[in-house]
């Protein structure tokens, strides 16, 4: 595939008014174009036409199937829990890593995908958790404990066992994959 | 007898040419106006690419199966000096994960919007800036061509069509029922819809004649646009299916049903799905009568991908003709957002475009098979549609599909992730 074609590079134009519990950002979202093209993505995705998306629908993607970790960001998309992701779920979730996201927002967000009881610490159960979903079978359980104290060990500077998000973004600071 | 079919089937035929030779330009002119236009619009999309200086937006990059970006800054591009597990780590999936959700691969070689090549509509480039004089002179002729040549010359060909269709009809209705009247009829509606198609001026193959609907079928194809009927009716005659309007399309619709029987209901029996059933299978039923043309989608898809088929078509008994339509979306988009555009707006873009290009594939007749229900048939056909027309079957790829194939490639993503992990465990404990 060559260069793009500058169609798709509206996202400069969309407005910073886009913040997450704005009405008036949701109703004038339509109009703009970068979200009407997120309005149509989101259309062609709602396959029963529910106007809410669900994991089937999301696992209709192909490379989406191949993700160890798509269940855990549906998850985060889904603010209310209710186990499908609407319209508004999906717009806040997917800008967060557009140009307009702010990198505290995305460090946020992986912050999430450890974070699965949402307590606001990463504890050494769900690190090892996450991990498991990320390698598969691949690794031995005592290998896997391992990484998982050692990388809690250097993280955790204030000694209270677990991640605080805190302490999960200086860890993270130290390469440029935001 | 046959010697007194012949002479007005003779005099039909002369006819016809001769109608076809004023109307028509002959085929192989067509294919070299598309290739022109072709080449003009490599020649645009390179200027706009070269005027265009805004950097590749992170979130749109192609699809890429290298693991090893996940560590990105300098200094840990070389594996082996890599730290083992890494906290961000997760970015990268993370991040793939939502790429995938906002654009995959599959199906962003169809969207309208994503053409990597500018074919001088500016509708169908949200972003148009001013690059060069060429560029916009260019698009300036192309907007005098289409509005001011095309587009005059394409309305009184559409209008001569309908109006022709309206009038032979209604005069073949007069005729008694019979082996002359269906002959007529067949010839008159081919004619005229060949002319429709002229007015659009639709560059249409096809594929697989051999497999054309017969007579005591069911066609089934899927839905872009109100053209799809127009595209189908001009190679083969088909009784349509649909409910009467009023105005101009329900004048079309009752000279129609004189000439040759199409299942015509008013908005009050829609509502009845067995009056409906009844009245198709009773069509099918009848040998003499032509294919049924139904869109089991019901709705216009945006040609990317054909979603659900609605099962009532699969109920009836017979056999079905799968047809897969496939416009190129690189000389115009035929998708009708009907709550964008009415249909007036909608076939007068289409008619100053620069034209329309699609494949049509005749597919291989299906039948329900022993013990297999609607819903199960319909998603079949589906299938093979789609993968005929290279068309996105989204439901199906994400129902059924077998759950070992969905959990091999995920299984790759973990293997390979753990050798990154593990590889440097052992280097480590090598050192």
């Amino acid at each position: 595939t060559g260069p793009r074609c500058p169609t798709t590079r509206r996202s400069r134009e969309l407005q910073i008014w886009v913040k997450p519990n704005c009405f008036l950002a949701l109703v004038t979202l339509p109009f703009v174009s970068e979200v009407r093209r997120l309005d149509k993505r989101f259309k062609k995705l709602d396959l029963d036409d529910s106007g809410e998306l669900s994991v089937k629908e999301f696992m209709s993607l192909p490379e989406l199937q191949q993700n160890p970790l798509v269940q855990r960001v549906i998850d985060i998309f889904d603010k209310d829990g209710n186990g499908e992701v609407d319209f508004s779920e999906f717009i806040e979730g997917v800008l967060q890593f557009s140009v307009k996201g702010t990198k505290e927002q995305r460090l946020h967000f992986a912050f999430r995908i450890y974070d699965l009881d949402n307590d606001g610490f990463i504890s050494n159960g769900e690190l090892f958790l996450t991990l498991k979903t990320m390698v598969g079978k691949n690794l031995e359980d005592v290998q896997l404990q391992q990484l998982v104290d050692k990388t809690i060990l250097s993280a955790d500077t204030d000694r209270d066992g677990r991640v605080s998000f805190q302490e999960f973004c200086k860890v993270s600071q130290t390469n440029g994959v935001l | 007898g046959l010697g007194f079919d012949s002479i007005p089937c003779s005099v039909f035929q002369k006819l016809l040419k001769r109608l076809s030779a004023i109307f028509g330009v002959s085929f192989g002119i067509r294919r070299l106006y598309m290739k022109t236009l072709l080449k003009v619009f490599e020649w645009a999309t390179v200027r706009l690419e070269r005027g265009a200086k805004e950097n590749n937006h992170p979130l749109y990059k192609p699809y890429s199966n290298e693991i090893k970006e996940i560590r990105r800054s300098g200094s840990n591009k070389d594996l082996d000096s890599a730290s083992e597990f890494e906290m961000s780590d997760i970015f990268y999936f993370a991040r793939r994960g939502v790429e995938s959700i906002m654009d995959d691969e599959v199906t962003k070689r169809f969207s309208a919007e994503e053409l990597e090549s500018w074919n001088l509509l500016t509708r169908s480039n949200y972003n148009f800036q001013y690059i060069s004089l060429r560029l916009t002179v260019l698009w300036g002729l192309g907007l005098l061509i289409r509005y001011g040549l095309l587009l005059p010359l394409r309305v009184t060909l559409a209008f001569t069509g309908v109006g022709l269709l309206v009038f032979l009809t209604s005069l073949i209705g007069l005729l008694p029922n019979g082996r002359i009247k269906n002959l007529l009829s067949e010839k008159v509606h081919l004619m005229c819809y060949r002319i429709c198609v002229r007015a659009l001026t639709a560059i249409i193959t096809y594929h697989d004649s051999e497999n054309k609907p017969k007579n005591g079928g069911i066609c089934v194809a899927n839905h872009t646009s109100p053209i799809d009927v127009i595209i189908l009716a001009s190679d083969g005659c088909y009784a349509m299916v649909g409910q009467i309007h009023g105005g101009l399309m329900g004048v079309i619709q009752r000279s129609m049903v004189k000439a040759c029987p199409h299942v015509w209901f008013e908005r009050s029996e829609v509502k009845d799905r067995h009056l409906v059933a009844k009245r198709l299978s009773d069509h099918v039923d009848d040998k003499t009568k032509l294919p049924i043309l139904i869109f089991p989608e019901g709705t216009c898809i945006n040609n990317t991908s054909v979603m659900m088929f609605k099962k009532g078509s699969f109920e009836i008994g017979t056999t079905v003709y799968p047809v897969a339509i496939k416009y190129d979306p690189r000389f115009g988009d035929a998708f009708w957002n009907s709550s964008k555009f009415g249909m007036v707006n909608y076939l007068l873009r289409m008619m100053s475009s620069w034209a329309i290009v699609c494949s049509v594939w005749y597919l291989p007749p299906m039948s329900r098979e022993e013990g297999e229900d609607a819903v199960h048939f319909a998603n079949r056909v589906k299938a093979a549609i789609a993968r005929q027309g290279g068309l996105v079957d989204l439901l199906w790829d994400g129902g059924l599909k077998r759950d070992k194939v969905k959990d091999t490639f995920k299984e790759e993503q973990q293997k390979l992730y753990s050798k990154m992990l593990v590889g440097t465990q052992e280097d480590r404990s090598r050192s």
